[in-house]
């Protein structure tokens, strides 16, 4: 297989992973896609530094996250999505509803961008505290302690916003 | 898992890229890949036009009036993309500001039109 061959098949593998992780840190479709295909086009710059699939999904991983967290300070992106913005989900209570999850998703994106990152991280990629810290260089105390903080930030909002849903 | 894992599980869970995203991709990177092979065969040419006695004085203010050229571009192209930033955020402040405005004017109709008390 050539190495474009090669490339595209990683781009194919890894394409709703990135474009994930910076839609529910932007919220911004177009804006996602911009950012998750300048990502990929690192990726194919760096292909030679990458040893094994492992590395490329943790190297993307990392990429992506510190992609959105520049885009967020670099365009002081905070807060697009005001509290006001989020609907009101449709069933109180019980298994959780499409406006519950776009609640949500809103909310996430309304956090502060350090934040953000580790709550992506945690939920849409199911990584645990040290994966996190490794992949975003920071130590795992301070990542467990910030998560911590960010998940209390979310229970107050989410209790403000929706009610008794969450 | 409490049920605030279980509803953030849900509200970030994977979704799909957009359609030929990859093809999108695939042509950045042949795009990328045929302007550096450009800027390779530039720098090679002028390299060897540099080489030439003849040509040499010629070379060098060619390539001083191609590093002015490039940094006015890229100048220039950092001022548009600033000006298409502030008119993002000023399109942003209309839409909040339209919003709120639309509010106050149901507002004040609710209030206009609600029966009187006697």
């Amino acid at each position: 297989m050539t190495p474009v061959a090669d490339f595209e098949g990683m781009v194919r593998e890894h394409q709703s992973m990135v474009f994930s992780i910076a839609y529910h840190f932007l919220h911004d479709r177009p804006a996602a896609e911009e950012l998750a295909q300048d990502v990929f086009l690192q990726l194919f710059k760096s292909m030679g530094a990458l040893e094994s699939a492992e590395h490329v999904t943790r190297w993307l991983r990392r990429v992506t996250t510190n992609r959105c967290i520049d885009h967020c300070r670099r365009s002081r992106l905070m807060p697009r999505i005001g509290l006001d913005q989020v609907p009101e989900p449709s069933i109180p209570g019980g298994a959780p509803d499409l406006m519950l999850s776009r609640a949500l998703g809103q909310l996430v994106a309304s956090l502060p961008a350090n934040w953000r990152a580790l709550v992506i991280l945690k939920y849409q990629e199911e990584m645990e505290t040290e994966e996190i810290a490794r992949a975003l260089d920071m130590p795992a105390g301070t990542v467990k302690s910030q998560l911590s903080r960010a998940l209390d930030f979310l229970r107050e909002k989410a209790s403000r916003v929706l009610g008794e849903t969450v | 898992m409490s049920q605030m894992d279980d509803a953030l599980r849900e509200a970030l869970r994977r979704e799909a890229a957009p359609e030929g995203f990859a093809e999108r991709v695939m042509a950045k990177v042949g795009r990328e890949e045929r302007q550096a092979t450009k800027s390779d065969d530039l720098s090679h040419w002028l390299l060897a036009a540099f080489r030439r006695p003849q040509l040499r004085w010629a070379t060098a203010l060619a390539g001083v009036a191609l590093a002015i050229g490039t940094m006015e571009y890229r100048n220039e192209a950092e001022k548009r993309a600033e000006g298409e930033r502030a008119k993002d955020q000023v399109m942003l402040a209309l839409r909040i500001t339209g919003g709120k405005l639309r509010l106050t004017q149901a507002a004040v109709r609710r209030i206009q039109y609600a029966p009187r008390e006697q």
